[in-house]
């Protein structure tokens, strides 16, 4: 199971790759049926990661949630399934196309993580720390999909009105919008995942929040989401401020995921 | 406008929250930065002296409980308390207008489309329901619905979640009792000044077939004052609730039997967890400390004792002796092996593990789980429950135009109000 894993890894990750190679093309030839073949090899390689997932959950015997491989390659999944969420939600291509790289990132950085099977320790052995994980990775995932987004609004911005622009992103107001709808879906998966870790915390340790310093990111992470919905709501901050601000707030999804375990000391070091 | 009235104004702002949530950010990624509750010569070796005193005359070494983080969060609850009371009364009378077909027709705002020949169509297409039939004030036929008006309340929601939530946490923090009781199976011990006694009955650890730790159970039994006692099992993410307290099993280390003899008679026996001592009976001065135990030994020269795995496959145990305070001996014993003082004799033997066991009571754990779900409620309907209303007026021609609001589902809702109103116009 462990050894089919490590095959449709590699193939799902040449598949990303070429999927990425793809869209470029598609912007750079601006030819439509480029873009359905980017869509469909996106999707394709999304089950065939489905698939991995699932044989590693059964190689493992438990959910595939618990190390920094199988966050990272989970992390992936998720962006890759909110993002082709969203681009057939709101009819959306070129979003895959600066979707592709990032998600090619993610599962670059799994690729470098150590692939090995551990038990878990006691304390790891909860359902809700599956939930705690699962929730994460939706949230994460259309965390970087409302990252994307922001990227292409402020892009928008600054490329001189044309025709494939008009027909292929959606104008400012609607982008705000869908960009909304992103952090929307990532900010109640965030608040999923801090009440789960906090049940989960509060069973397996006594103390449901403690201030360590993953808890403390993720709180962060929370807080700017919010204000980016308070300030979206005051006139004169939609649109481009709040951009900025969901980009910012993908920074403190990032350093939460690594920065927190590289360079602040914590319980959740293991993970 | 008078002084108090533009300060409560301001206190009760979306301003303010944003201002207040800005500053909370700020204040906890600068306490995640720096290593929680360590005292002066800590900081001031880790960074520098002048830091060092920065560190602790701005409170940041207990950051998450100092004067300047709780009177942020002290504003943050008053401005949310403020805003969720002055907003309520408008909040109810947008609900009632919300379905209030007289106050749409009334109204300039919303998108529009005219010319449509079927308006009920439109409606069951924008998934708006049965219309009710109405009246413009000037005698047309017209149609209303609404949807989603429970929606409206998401934010509300969510506030008073956080709210409770900040307000069950805070009550936690400052009522929490904690203890901590360990011992090995047989041994009973007072949890803390509460009066109740906590045995120990069985401790168990499961293995896996790689000797890695798959749970650590121990079976528990706590008497009050009055003698009535409740039993329980708990394990690593399976604590139990007695007597108002919760019991966790923390964590685990190594105990042995200690037997001391005076000319050859036994003299003592006890059960000692590695870390405590023991005073000798008729000579209360002398004191055998058991310090550590391994389970493995291995003495390579010149180096710290070790153990080579987690079995007994050869313990030894680290002691000390202390007379008059003074240290007189430290060394290790191997099983059997008998240290001798004068006429006493010590010796060490079955080792078994003893638990850690944790004790919490939070009466407000409750209290701030319910703000969690609450809050968690409050976005659902803030986000996944858009209120929107349409109705359309009958024209001179017998067309109708139709018109539409939702002032959430913004650039998205025009497009498919748009598309629905479009597709039945052109059917007649
Ligand atoms: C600290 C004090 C806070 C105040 C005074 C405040 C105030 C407000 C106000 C006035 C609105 C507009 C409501 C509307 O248009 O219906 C709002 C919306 C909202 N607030 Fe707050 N807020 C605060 C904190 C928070 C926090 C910490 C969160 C955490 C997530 C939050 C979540 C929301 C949400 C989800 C909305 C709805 C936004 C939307 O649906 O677009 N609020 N808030």
């Amino acid at each position: 199971m462990l050894q089919a894993e490590n095959t449709l890894f590699t193939i799902v990750m040449l598949i990303y790759f070429a999927a990425m190679i793809l869209y470029f093309a598609f912007i750079a030839a601006r030819r439509e049926g480029v873009a359905k073949a980017a869509v469909a090899l996106q999707a394709a390689g999304f089950l065939l990661h489905t698939a991995a997932l699932v044989c590693r959950g059964i190689g493992a015997g438990r959910l595939p949630l618990t190390n920094q491989y199988e966050f990272a390659t989970s992390f992936a999944w998720g962006l890759c399934l909110v993002s082709l969420a969203f681009i057939f939600r709101y009819k959306f291509t070129v979003l895959g196309a600066f979707a592709a790289p990032v998600v090619f990132l993610i599962i670059g950085y799994a690729a470098m993580q150590s692939k090995e099977v551990r038990e878990l320790m006691p304390a790891l052995r909860s359902n809700w720390l599956g939930f705690h994980v699962s929730t994460a990775i939706i949230a994460y995932g259309a965390f970087g999909v409302s990252f994307v987004l922001s990227v292409i609004f402020l892009l928008r911005d600054r490329m001189k009105a044309s025709g494939f622009l008009d027909q292929h992103i959606p104008d400012r107001e609607k982008l705000d919008v869908i960009s909304y709808r992103s952090v929307s879906l990532g900010l109640l998966f965030l608040t999923f995942t801090i009440v789960t870790g906090a049940i989960w915390a509060e069973r397996a340790w006594g103390s449901y929040w403690s201030w360590d310093p993953k808890e403390t990111w993720s709180l962060v992470t929370w807080i700017v989401y919010a204000a980016y919905l308070h300030l979206r709501i005051r006139r004169g901050w939609e649109g481009r401020a709040a951009a900025v601000f969901a980009a910012v707030g993908f920074l403190c999804v990032m350093f939460t995921y690594i920065g927190v375990n590289t360079f602040l000391p914590g319980v959740h070091s293991y993970a | 406008m008078p002084t108090v009235r533009k300060i409560w104004k301001f206190v009760s702002s979306m301003r303010f929250a944003i201002i207040l949530l800005a500053a909370l950010a700020a204040a906890c990624s600068v306490a995640s930065l720096v290593t929680q509750g360590q005292d002066y010569a800590w900081y001031a070796q880790r960074y520098s002296d002048r830091t060092a005193a920065l560190i602790l005359a701005l409170g940041l070494d207990d950051a998450f409980h100092s004067g300047w983080f709780i009177l942020i969060n002290g504003f943050l609850c008053l401005n949310l308390l403020l805003c969720s009371v002055s907003r309520l009364p408008r909040l109810i009378e947008r609900t009632r207008a919300e379905a209030d077909p007289k106050a749409a027709l009334r109204g300039e705002g919303g998108v529009r489309a005219e010319g449509v020949a079927d308006p009920k169509a439109a409606f069951a297409r924008l998934r708006m329901g049965k219309p009710v039939e109405t009246a413009t004030e000037d005698g047309r036929r017209a149609l209303f619905a609404s949807k989603n008006r429970i929606g409206l309340w998401g934010a509300w929601v969510c506030h008073v979640g956080i709210l409770l939530l900040i307000a069950g946490f805070s009550l936690g923090q400052a009522t929490q009792k904690q203890y901590a009781v360990y011992g090995a199976p047989g041994q009973a011990k007072a949890i803390g000044d509460t009066g109740y006694v906590l045995a120990i009955d069985d401790f168990r650890i499961a293995l896996r077939e790689d000797d890695t730790v798959e749970q650590y159970t121990a079976d528990i039994t706590v008497t009050g004052p009055d003698g009535r006692s409740e039993g329980a099992e708990i394990s690593v993410n399976n604590p139990a609730a007695l007597f108002g307290m919760k019991f966790y099993q923390n964590s685990t280390g190594w105990a042995a039997t200690v037997r001391v003899a005076e000319g050859g008679e036994p003299l003592q026996e006890a059960i000692l967890c590695a870390g405590e001592y023991l005073r000798v009976a008729d000579k209360p001065d002398l004191v055998i400390d058991f310090n550590a135990f391994y389970p493995d030994y291995v003495q390579s020269a010149g180096s710290m004792p070790a153990t080579a795995t987690g079995q007994l496959n050869n313990p030894a145990y680290l002691y000390s002796v202390y007379y008059l305070e003074q240290m007189i001996g430290m060394n290790v014993l191997m099983e059997g092996e008998k240290l001798t003082i004068d006429d006493y004799t010590v010796t060490f033997s079955e080792p078994q593990p003893y638990t850690l066991i944790q004790i919490k009571a939070d009466r407000f754990t409750g209290l701030a789980l319910l703000g969690g779900l609450i809050t968690t409620l409050g976005l659902l309907l803030a986000f996944y429950v858009q209120p929107a209303k349409a109705w359309a007026v009958q024209e001179a021609d017998g067309r109708w135009t139709l018109r539409g609001e939702s002032r959430k589902g913004g650039a998205l809702f025009r497009e498919a109000f748009l598309r629905a109103a479009g597709a039945e116009k052109d059917k007649s």
